[in-house]
């Protein structure tokens, strides 16, 4: 398997607080992987370096066949390399409708022109209306999203990642705050898009993690302590040390 | 679910209809080509209202809809003011020097016509020679090509640095007050070239134009209302689509804006600059209808009279816009022209030229506490209940 993105010996420093320390990581394509640490370990740092909202002292973020690097694009162009990014809390363009929110995360030109220019072809509107329908929110297509619940706002951004068909997506902590029925058709939605592409998700629930059965990395004090099967990784002694002081 | 335009902006209609009717009855009642109800002076204080409201629509579009509090557009505003001002008094001044020369005994050089119009328009500022900004000013050709360029390069300049740094919020505001002030200053000093703090004067008459004020405030005022219109349809077809979208997202959730791959600065700079524009059209044609442009009609203040306006009128939506601004200074203009009467309370006699600021400022702090969508929000209230009676019928 190709690797897809390949991290290696970054660092970031926050007025002296290592943040993120000597990290090297990779993902292949069409790869699921949970990234799981305690608080602090660095795992949002990890999603902002990859994504170019922090940028690293050292190393190197390698991405794509063409291995180019991701170091010194700003956010918007890393998004459209195919970098898809969930935030903890939901965030959608609250004052408008799920349609509107779903059109403008489809995948089209990103310029300012062909934006004005855009007028929605019937084929946009049904990768719309099946997007929806993957999400489970076809019935709430016209209504404003700020009225939707905590979980369905939350699908609603996974749905708007999926329409910008990134290659990656990053996910962070997708079922904080959701009921047991939503968190497994939150499951069901991830498991089936890591189906095509690469999709790293960030949790601390074990119980989530345990039933995205995919391979896990630990990450502590910004560096990887384990990697491997969730199995694996539970058992390792470090990785007990680590949870266990908490 | 795709929507013709008109059908998403059922206001565009509307807002057409009632500026038709507006400009038309204020024809009929005009002392040019009406009856002659309304005096020349009113119909300028009209026109001119018009033109406020277009900068105001601008105003809407960068603060309203993209969330960038710019409290410097009355710059922009000024300097297109400045551009068509410079050629208009070029102009007569001109036709004036070769009136008065034509009767020489020598007929003037190009040479000694120039050094005379120079010495009308810089004697004032102790100089007579032209500086270098009026070199086209006797093309009105390239005059009005400037009323665009030079705001519009000078928000692209200032755009370009202040969001490339990501400048947001307050910082940003602080920065455009701080350009609107630092241009007022430059132009009030004798030496920038545009006649210090005596500003331009006499603009109100077009040069080769004999007909009456009675006409040509009537000319001007429908040009306004032209530029409003227009104005008013091009921000609603930029507010409806994917790209008001865009810049309403960007308003509410800059980062996700950014993550979905929208370059967000970018957007920023594409607004910023063309609400500059949109304000200078609106200043090239106000500064024709009020006769005289000074430095002091760009100071900071100004800036932040139309943010109240737009506060007031209700932000977000291009009616609100425009109803706050046609109705805070038709309103400012009253009060402050002396003809409100003197409220006398036996102690203390309220003189409304001096307290209508209080009066202002207080009702921007009680829309702001308790009506943050403004006027136009009674609007969407109508609206609303209007939408609901019919989905329950």
């Amino acid at each position: 398997m190709s690797t897809l993105l390949e991290v290696s010996g970054v660092s970031v420093t926050f007025d002296g607080f290592r943040a993120i320390n000597n990290l090297s990581f990779q993902i292949g394509e069409a790869e699921m992987r949970a990234v799981i640490g305690p608080n602090g370990a660095g795992k949002t740092t990890f999603m902002d370096i990859v994504t170019g909202k922090t940028r690293p002292d050292e190393g190197r973020v390698i991405w794509g066949e063409k291995s180019i690097s991701l170091l010194g694009m700003n956010e918007a162009r890393i998004a459209q390399e195919g970098i898809g990014r969930k935030f903890q809390k939901p965030t959608v363009f609250e004052e408008q409708t799920v349609q509107e929110n779903l059109l403008m995360a489809l995948k089209k030109p990103r310029g300012w022109f062909a934006v004005l220019t855009y007028r929605p072809s019937d084929a946009d509107l049904a990768k719309v209306d099946d997007l929806a329908a993957q999400i489970g929110l076809t019935d709430q297509l016209t209504r404003t999203s700020g009225e939707l619940s905590h979980g369905q706002k939350q699908w609603l951004e996974i749905g708007m990642l999926l329409a910008q068909e990134p290659r990656l997506l990053l996910v962070d902590e997708p079922a904080a705050g959701m009921t047991p029925a939503e968190r497994e058709h939150t499951t069901d939605i991830l498991v089936e898009a890591a189906k095509t592409r690469a999709v790293v998700v960030v949790e601390h629930d074990m119980e989530f993690v345990r039933r995205l059965n995919c391979k896990v990395t630990v990450l502590h004090e910004g560096a990887v302590l384990a990697e491997g099967s969730l199995d694996h990784v539970t058992a390792d002694q470090n990785v007990i040390d680590v949870y266990l002081e908490r | 679910m795709q929507r013709s335009f008109i059908a998403k902006n059922p206001s565009v209609l509307i807002f057409l209809a009632i500026l038709a009717l507006f400009t038309l009855l204020v024809t009929v009642m005009s002392e040019g080509f009406g009856v002659g109800g309304i005096s020349t002076s009113f119909i300028k204080t009209l026109g001119k209202t018009l033109c406020l409201c277009l900068i105001a629509l601008a105003m809407d579009l960068i603060w309203g809809y993209t969330g960038i509090l710019s409290l410097g557009h009355f710059a922009f505003f000024g300097l297109g003011g400045y551009m068509i001002g410079m050629w208009l008094m070029y102009e007569r001044t001109r036709l004036i020097v070769v009136d008065s020369l034509a009767n020489a005994e020598i007929p003037p050089t190009d040479g000694e016509v120039i050094d005379a119009i120079g010495n009308q328009i810089f004697g004032v500022v102790g100089s007579s020679d032209f500086p270098l900004i009026w070199a086209f000013a006797d093309s009105l050709t390239i005059q009005l090509a400037l009323v665009l360029l030079v705001p519009g390069l000078l928000a692209l300049i200032f755009g370009w640095l202040a969001f490339r740094s990501r400048v947001t919020g307050v910082y940003l505001s602080i920065l455009t007050q701080a350009m609107t002030l630092a241009l007022a200053l430059y132009l009030f000093q004798n030496d920038s070239g545009l006649r210090g703090n005596n500003g331009l004067s006499g603009l109100q008459n077009l040069p080769g134009v004999t007909a009456s004020q009675d006409y040509v405030s009537l000319w001007f005022f429908w040009a306004s209302a032209a530029a409003l219109g227009a104005g008013y349809v091009l921000c609603a077809w930029l507010v409806s689509g994917k790209f008001g979208s865009v810049i309403r997202g960007i308003r509410d959730n800059e980062a996700r804006a950014r993550f979905l791959g929208y370059s967000v600065e970018t957007y920023k700079l594409v607004i910023f600059t063309l609400t500059a524009c949109i304000a200078a059209i609106a200043g090239a044609l106000y500064y024709p209808q009020a006769g005289i442009i000074n430095p002091a009609e760009i100071a900071p203040i100004a800036s932040i009279y139309l943010a109240v306006w737009v506060a007031i009128g209700g932000r977000g939506r291009l009616y609100g816009a425009v109803i706050g601004a046609a109705f805070v200074s038709l309103l400012s203009t009253w009060f402050t022209g002396g003809q409100a009467p003197d409220v006398n309370l036996g102690f203390y006699t309220i003189k409304w030229v001096d307290w209508w600021l209080v009066l202002l400022g207080l009702s921007f702090v009680l829309v702001t506490l308790f009506a943050p969508k403004g006027i136009g929000g009674l609007i969407d209230i109508l609206s609303d209940r209007r939408a609901a009676k019919e989905a329950s019928q």
